[in-house]
């Protein structure tokens, strides 16, 4: 008796090496699970579940030009997350993307709103990219560079210069890249440096889906990739093996934030052809989760990034056609993420009940 | 193996139950889609005449109703307008997007309002309109209008509209309430005639806020003459905790009286607590601050929804920049708070009120300021070389400079004398 009362009513073993087939099972079990739940919640909210899914998918994809702005929302994520994985595959926390977006974006608008009238439109577009990028690299480099010389915290730092460069467009909105005096609105780019639209969505898309390709084989095939997995899985080692943690560390944070730069510059250019305060809009934070979703892997990314693009667009369209509040719409792409996250549990740990337990070592 | 084999016979279950559930979405596609085609849905007809109306009309919001200010301030529009034109058999079937940010994201509203069938697009707040132009010319049998901005006059398209109301009149008449309570405190003795001083809560040193506040002391002035005013920007539309510390740092100064362009009553509160004297903007604030509030005003939005909701019914056009004042009942006046006002104001109110009705009183009359000294004589109005600064059409003549005259927007940006900027950076 005594010795019962010490076992837990639920314990926790790791496992590993589950059956493919299994993993796949647990994960489409989780996102149905976290459907019902949406429904649930809908069905709290006062609409027919079985018609507001039916409106998130047709609103996302029923039509051409809703099809165009879901891959509109979806290009930013899926460019941050690439940026973010190299990072997290190093156990580097980036959290700082939201602040490398908007540095690239400051960098790219400043040619857009300047350069516009003295450089042709291609010419014009490319050295808009690269000076996003460039800024955004720089803006990441500053912390790995505390992290890699004093090992200062990352995730704080990362953190804390967002909101600093945020500051920055707040300033520059009501100085001196100002338009109508008073109004904090940034003029609108000349038609040169917006990004031309390929089949309806502003060129960004292809930007990005290079990107993928680039990131994948950056990550699996390249002596940088390497060194990446083998830091994140032990600093130790990489130092045994003679790399240079610290070099390693400011040159993946530094490519990081070019893509996050390059996307801000996407943004500012295909999407908004302006600058403001909320360019990044949340994209560096969300897109965590789109590469966690990944497992870091690229192309994985496509499809997650996608699928979070569809429930936002969704979401709009659910509260034009039924009145349900976008917020409704977020509490299920939250409960969906977070089904879908926690099903990665399940897979990697196994419960182990009290009363199976014993049965188990019996058999045993 | 047999708990799996269970989970996995419920998942199946699951499955084919979200499997029905999809067919019953699709099913229910196309009578969503639908809707839009029919401009004349029979079920919405039911409690009108057979000849009835029905305008299906998209309302692009930057906050929400809860906001009580601003946003607030259009549904209540909405809702009168609904319900005028409900007497006159037209139908009104709304669609409103809360929350919309002045990003791409007012771009895909205004096409997600244009798929979803409507006949006419309302973006409610200044920095939609860039947005909103990117979509217009695809939608040309839409009309769009963009309120409170001014592109229409000079953008090539027919399907554009701006809005806005002579708000400037309301400001002017609360300026008269807030002059005659500070006469009344000078005649009592209660402070001396250089300590009427007015404390302004402003949002940003921009054209709509200047041209309110300039409007409002000179009613103020033309009942007090001693009067003075300072003006403390915020940096923002609506940041109640700044609105606050505005207001109290302007009453550390010496303001006996506050008023405001910004979106939160706490600058009302502030007042109360500071024992001094407030007029209100976008709603009625006595409310929160019964011993401080004198009167507020608002832009009322009805009139003018209204206006374009029948002429789009009707299928006429309608005009591209539309301004209307106390004459249309486009700017009304909160109800005066009688237990701390000063006495008289009530029938000077109705007597000046007349007078700008008619025409007789003009607001921004050159006789009644000055600039460094010296009357105004000439300003310009529009900006016709996008640089931002007007160049374009004389708004003094007449004896006065005429406000949203030639365009609906604001732009009476000049600093007069007797109003003093504590800062204007922003």
């Amino acid at each position: 008796m005594n010795h019962e009362k010490k076992i837990p009513l639920i314990r926790l073993a790791k496992r590993d090496g589950m059956e493919g087939w299994k993993v796949w099972c647990i994960r489409c079990g989780s996102i149905l699970f976290a459907l019902l739940l949406g429904a649930l919640v809908m069905g709290l909210a006062g609409a027919n579940p079985v018609t507001a899914y039916g409106t998130m998918i047709s609103g996302a994809l029923g039509k051409k030009s809703a099809i165009r702005q879901t891959v509109k929302i979806a290009v930013p994520l899926l460019g941050c997350a690439l940026a973010i994985a190299p990072c997290f595959k190093m156990r580097f926390w980036n959290i700082g993307a939201e602040g490398q977006i908007t540095a690239g974006a400051i960098a790219a608008s400043y040619f857009a709103l300047f350069w516009a009238n003295r450089l042709p439109s291609p010419v014009l577009l490319l050295v808009m990219g690269l000076a996003g990028a460039l800024a955004g690299g720089l803006w990441a480099l500053i912390p790995a560079f505390f992290k890699a010389k004093w090992n200062t915290n990352e995730t704080l730092f990362t953190l804390m210069m967002n909101y600093i460069i945020i500051g920055v467009v707040r300033w520059l909105q009501g100085g001196p890249w100002e338009g109508r005096k008073g109004s904090q609105i940034i003029p609108q780019f000349d038609e040169a440096a917006c990004l031309p639209r390929v089949l309806g969505v502003h060129c960004g898309w292809i930007i990005v889906l290079v990107l993928v390709v680039f990131m994948h084989i950056y990550m699996n095939h390249t002596k940088h990739g390497y060194e990446i997995a083998v830091i994140g899985d032990s600093i130790n080692t990489a130092r045994y093996a003679g790399m240079n943690v610290g070099r390693v560390m400011m040159r993946t944070m530094f490519l990081s934030g070019a893509i996050s730069g390059i996307v801000g510059f996407i943004v500012a250019s295909g999407a908004n052809n302006t600058l403001y305060d909320g360019v990044a809009g949340g994209v560096g934070f969300t897109s965590i989760t789109v590469a966690w979703l990944s497992q870091l892997n690229a192309f994985a990314m496509v499809g997650i990034s996608g699928l979070l693009a569809v429930l936002s667009k969704g979401a709009e369209t659910l509260q034009t056609r039924m009145a349900v509040p976008t917020s409704i719409s977020d509490i299920i792409t939250g409960i969906l993420l977070f089904c879908m996250l926690g099903c990665e549990f399940f897979i990697n740990y196994k419960l182990i009940f009290r009363g199976a337990g014993r049965k188990e070592a019996r058999h045993g | 193996m047999k708990k799996f084999l269970a989970l996995l016979l419920s998942m199946i279950l699951v499955l084919s139950l979200t499997a029905c559930g999809g067919g019953g979405g699709e099913d229910s596609k196309p009578a969503d889609e639908s809707k839009p085609a029919d401009t004349q849905p029979p079920a919405d007809s039911g409690s009108e005449p057979a000849e009835g109306k029905t305008v299906k009309v998209g309302l692009i919001c930057i906050g929400d109703e809860n906001d009580q200010g601003y946003t607030y301030n259009f549904i209540r529009g909405k809702e009168a307008a609904t319900e005028a034109l409900a007497a006159k058999g037209i139908t009104v079937e709304w669609v409103t997007k809360w929350n919309i940010g002045e990003d791409s994201g007012c771009e895909d509203a205004n096409i997600e309002l244009a798929d979803e069938g409507c006949d006419l697009i309302i973006n409610n707040s200044f920095g939609f309109e860039p947005f909103m132009l990117k979509v217009a010319p695809d939608y040309p049998e839409i009309e769009f209008i963009a309120c409170t901005n001014q592109a229409s006059w000079g953008d090539s398209l027919d399907n554009t509209h701006n809005a806005f109301a002579n708000i400037y009149e309301g400001r002017y008449l609360a300026g008269i309430v807030a002059g005659m309570k500070l006469q009344q405190m000078i005649d009592d003795g209660e402070i001396s005639a250089d300590q009427a001083v007015i404390g302004y809560v402003g949002a940003f040193s921009f054209a709509e806020v200047i041209s309110g506040f300039t409007s409002y002391f000179l009613g103020a002035r033309s009942v007090c003459p001693s009067v003075t005013m300072k003006v403390q920007f915020v940096g923002s539309w609506s940041d109640a905790t700044e609105e606050a510390n505005a207001a109290s740092a302007l009453a550390d100064m010496g303001c006996v009286m506050i008023s405001q362009h910004s979106d939160n009553t706490t600058p009302a509160t502030t007042a109360q607590s500071k024992g001094v004297f407030h007029t209100g903007y976008n709603n009625d604030m006595i409310s929160v601050a019964p011993e401080a509030s004198l009167i507020g005003t608002r832009i009322n939005w009805a009139p003018y929804f209204e206006y374009a909701i029948e002429s789009v019914a009707n299928g006429e056009s309608f005009d591209q920049d539309w301004c209307h004042g106390m004459d249309m009942d486009a700017v009304v006046m909160t109800d005066l708070n009688e237990a701390i006002a000063a006495p008289g104001t009530a029938e000077k109110l109705a007597e000046v009120e007349d007078k700008l009705r008619t025409g007789d009183l003009q607001v921004f009359d050159t006789s009644t300021f000055t600039i460094e000294g010296k009357a105004l004589e000439s300003a310009f109005a529009l900006d016709t070389d996008g640089d931002f600064t007007p160049d374009s059409e004389e708004a003094v003549f007449d004896g006065a400079f005429h406000e949203s005259y030639f365009q609906s927007a604001p732009y009476f940006a000049l600093s007069i004398d007797g109003i003093e900027w504590l800062n204007s950076a922003f």
